[in-house]
């Protein structure tokens, strides 16, 4: 068996690694002709070299003694051999890590699958890019990146922001070292921008489901607590009742200036609950005669003093009520509005 | 007794004194000490020797490029060196004779 200068070069590189510890200067020193050295042992004889002179580590432990270089173990280098040899073992495990996972996500190695995703991780690097570039410039937080709050800017420097992303992937090998820690760095900043975009759009889409709730139907008349109904002459109409287009009565505010001792008060179904505090005052009745045919049916003149609320319904009548702009439906089931006072 | 616990003690005096007739390169020396009959000294261990003494200021070296082969380095004695070789030496030789007498006196040579 021939030894190659492959055998050789392979030799040495096991015996430097196993002299790693030292400092560069002295591990080059002592091995600086060993090629030449073990060249000549070669040609010796045959046999491997490794029958001749051992194994490498065994050399390089020898050589160590010989040369009275440091021990493997000793002071400061002994900690970077430590910390290498940690390394060495989380790496292990690490690909260990790797391989087991692997089955489970159907490939042999959980790496292999994440290559698989890395054109996904361009695409999602140049969209975060593009968020983040826009929050930037002033825009919001919003899923559509808005730089200067224009959604067309927004989808320029998306689709820019992608290409651009997708291009740097595609071409990352040829970057020096360097670059490459930039835009490892890079990736970091934004894995955690969009994690706080992640967190702020979540809020905003809970805080959205309230807000609907605050315009719902259900709701929107929570604020009103009377009804004031005025004539096409601008009168107010007193004791007016609503109905839907079902005939069910639309009930709206309650009584809450009505006197307590005046219970009965409570009971009254027209609208307003409270005609003295009307928001308009009604005009004056020297306008009022001027238009007396129009309706035919409006209420008796004298009646629209609107301070004085006991007077318009002391004299109502239903056939008096019909220029109310909500007018009851005569049919049978309406109660007959009666006099309250 | 084995042979390479004794050899580390004195492999240095024994590499100085191949050195001291004639310059030589790593594998050239290997070889004049097993001519010798140190046959069991280490490949390494002579390497490693040879760096030593080399550290220590007692040999100087000068590369000669070879035809056939690579390029060696030679190893010489400088002055320090040849003053190591015969303290060393001396050293050497006081010692052994203690040896020597002590085993005659016990009736244990051969």
């Amino acid at each position: 068996m021939t030894v190659t200068g492959q055998d050789i070069a392979d030799y040495v590189d096991r015996v430097r690694a196993a002299l790693a510890d030292l400092p560069p200067a002295v591990r080059d020193e002592l091995t600086e002709d060993l090629p030449e050295h073990l060249t000549e042992v070669a040609a010796e004889a045959d046999g491997s070299l490794v029958d001749r002179l051992g194994e490498p580590e065994a050399y390089a432990a020898e050589l160590r003694a010989a040369a009275g270089a440091g021990d493997p173990a000793a002071g400061g280098r002994g900690l970077d051999r430590r910390i290498a040899a940690a390394r060495h073992r989380v790496r292990a495990r690490l690909s260990g890590l790797d391989a087991r996972l692997g089955p489970l996500l159907g490939y042999a190695s959980a790496s292999e699958f994440l290559r698989l995703l890395r054109p996904a991780w361009w695409v999602l690097r140049g969209y975060l890019a593009a968020a983040l570039l826009s929050a930037i410039l002033g825009g919001d937080l919003t899923l559509l990146p808005r730089p200067f709050r224009s959604e067309v800017t927004g989808l320029l420097v998306l689709i820019a922001a992608v290409l651009t992303s997708i291009w740097l992937g595609r071409n990352a090998d040829r970057l020096r070292r360097w670059p490459r820690r930039l835009m490892h760095a890079g990736a970091l900043v934004l894995v955690v921008f969009g994690l706080v975009l992640l967190v702020n759009l979540d809020e905003r889409s809970q805080r959205d489901e309230f807000g609907y709730q605050g315009v719902s139907v259900g709701d929107r008349y929570d604020s009103v607590q009377d009804v004031y109904v005025y004539d096409s002459e601008g009168r107010l109409v007193e004791n007016a009742r609503l109905f839907d287009q079902n005939g069910v009565p639309i009930r709206l505010g309650y009584p809450w200036c009505v006197d307590p001792a005046q219970p009965d008060a409570a009971l009254r179904t027209g609208y307003p609950f409270c005609p003295e505090l009307a928001p308009f005052r009604s005009r004056p009745p020297a306008t009022a005669p001027v238009p007396p045919g129009t309706n035919g049916g409006r209420a008796p003149a004298g009646t629209p003093a609107p301070s004085g609320g006991s007077v318009p319904t002391a004299a109502a009548t239903p056939t008096a009520v019909p220029s109310a702009t909500v007018t009851p439906a005569p049919t049978g089931t309406v109660p007959e509005p009666s006099p309250t006072r | 007794m084995d042979t390479t616990q004794l050899l580390k003690g004195v492999l240095d005096l024994a590499v100085l004194a191949v050195l001291r007739e004639e310059d030589g390169y790593g594998y050239d020396i290997l070889r004049r000490l097993r001519d010798a009959g140190l046959e069991e000294v280490g490949d390494a261990s002579v390497y490693g020797t040879l760096r030593r003494l080399f550290a220590a200021g007692l040999l100087t070296t000068y590369v000669v490029p070879s035809e056939s082969g690579p390029h060696r380095k030679y190893y010489a004695l400088n002055a320090a060196g040849r003053d190591q070789l015969a303290r060393s030496g001396k050293t050497w030789r006081s010692f052994a004779t203690t040896m020597d007498a002590l085993l005659d006196d016990r009736g244990m040579a051969a």
